[in-house]
């Protein structure tokens, strides 16, 4: 299928693949048993016929409010700011529930001189990366999600190229992820069921993304077994 | 607290400190179509551009005795361009041959929700503006004369009058960090609208 460029961006839909049921079946050093899942869903994609078209990284750094901040009755709030290769010179901003900025790389610099009053809480950083396949209308990527040092957990992203309404083909791509995911495609995400027949946008990605790696952050880090 | 000097920052990430370089002087309303008609002969030859501006300055408290300053404007004339927002820091105290204004400054452009994720961030609203005016370019300088009207009614941007029966003149550029030739190009440049304005370095410090 021509690779249209250009093109207004379709629907994503981000979903977690099991890593902990993946992890927990295999009592080996972390690192392999992630990456076993990632080449296991790979070589399903492969074998329905996708193309690999390079690779993608989409990426999330926490920053939060410093103490000096106490008076203004903000404390305690969160700020994401995320990239994707996919949008190059943009950066996105967003608050849990709240709005999501998109802005060009010049906000990484603009964070820099806020450092006074956000503080890069960097030991949080956490990314997904992997490859990108192209299956007929739709675009996979199959990322395994680090922070730090240690391989976390599985995203997979789907995008369904021609559409930009979520809520026309949801269906759809619920259809096309069972087909290489099986039981373990996700139910409808959040962002959908706001958007209504409104199109869709990057933010929309990049708020699932941001869901996705709390869960996984939250989600208990597999011990180191030592064994193979 | 604002960020240290620019001239001790690192350099991270690839990322470059650019400074915004600038001159302003003002002119009365009567004198307006002379100023134009200079600026249209000395500047670069393109179509004479307009702007309707809205621009809004946020204020961040925090502990530190002075707020963070940050400054969103978007374009009312034009539809689909992004919002604007800038940070400008403190002048830097350069010596006193040093032709222009020098402070660090970054723009970034983003989406039209920039106002809801200000305030998300903890900023507040301290006052706005409407800036109407003309666009002149020679080079990487930008020649800039507007009328800055006042808001009579908090977001009302359709009840406004003007300030002062004068328009504001600025010459600027923003340049990397060290390039302090730009302020003697700026010098020479001004000096070709003397005496239909008189461009300086305006330190705002000094205003207050």
């Amino acid at each position: 299928m021509q690779r249209r460029s250009g093109r207004s961006d379709g629907v994503r839909k981000v979903a977690s693949g099991h890593s902990g049921v993946g992890v927990s079946q295999v009592p080996v050093a972390e690192g392999k048993s992630v990456q076993q899942t990632v080449e296991l869903l790979a070589r399903r994609l492969e074998a329905l016929g996708a193309d690999k078209q390079g690779t993608f990284g989409v990426d999330c750094e926490t920053y939060h409010t410093a103490a000096a901040l106490g008076t203004q009755g903000q404390t305690g709030k969160l700020m994401y700011v995320m990239h994707n290769s996919e949008y190059p010179l943009s950066c996105f901003a967003l608050f849990e529930n709240g709005p999501c900025l998109v802005a060009d790389a010049n906000f990484d610099t603009l964070m820099v001189k806020l450092k006074g009053f956000f503080q890069n809480a960097k030991a949080n950083k956490i990314e997904s990366r992997g490859t990108r396949y192209q299956y007929c209308d739709f675009l996979v990527k199959l990322g395994t999600v680090t922070m730090g040092p240690s391989a976390r957990g599985i995203s997979v992203e789907v995008e369904y190229c021609p559409c930009v309404i979520a809520n026309d083909c949801w269906n759809l791509l619920m259809e096309f992820m069972q087909s290489f995911m099986g039981s373990h495609a996700p139910g409808i995400p959040s962002v959908f069921s706001t958007k209504h027949d409104s199109a869709y946008s990057p933010g929309d990605t990049m708020v699932q993304y941001m869901e996705l790696f709390n869960k996984i952050r939250k989600q208990q880090q597999v011990p180191v077994a030592g064994i193979r | 607290m604002e960020a240290p000097p620019v001239t001790m920052m690192p350099v991270t990430g690839g990322t470059i400190n650019m400074m915004e370089y600038l001159l302003q002087g003002s002119v009365l309303d009567q004198s307006l179509e002379s100023l134009l008609h200079r600026l249209r002969g000395l500047c670069d030859n393109m179509e004479p551009e307009t702007f309707l501006d809205h621009e809004m300055v946020f204020l961040l408290k925090g502990q530190q005795a002075s707020p963070f300053v940050l400054r969103a404007r978007r374009s009312m004339d034009k539809s689909g361009m992004p919002w604007h927002l800038r940070y400008l820091g403190q002048p830097e105290i350069g010596d006193k041959n040093r032709h222009a204004l020098v402070r660090n400054c970054v723009d970034i452009a983003t989406s039209d929700n920039l106002t809801d994720f200000l305030v998300e961030m903890g900023f507040r609203m301290d006052h706005e503006f409407v800036a109407k005016g003309h666009v002149f370019r020679k080079g990487i300088m930008k020649i800039v004369v507007y009328k800055i009207f006042r808001i009579l009614m908090p977001g009302n941007t359709e009840s406004i009058e003007p300030l002062s029966l004068s328009y504001l003149v600025e010459l600027n550029v923003v340049a990397p960090a060290g390039q302090d030739i730009v302020s003697d190009d700026m010098r020479n440049f001004a000096e070709q609208l003397k005496p239909l304005v008189h461009l300086e370095k305006i330190d705002p410090k000094r205003l207050m």
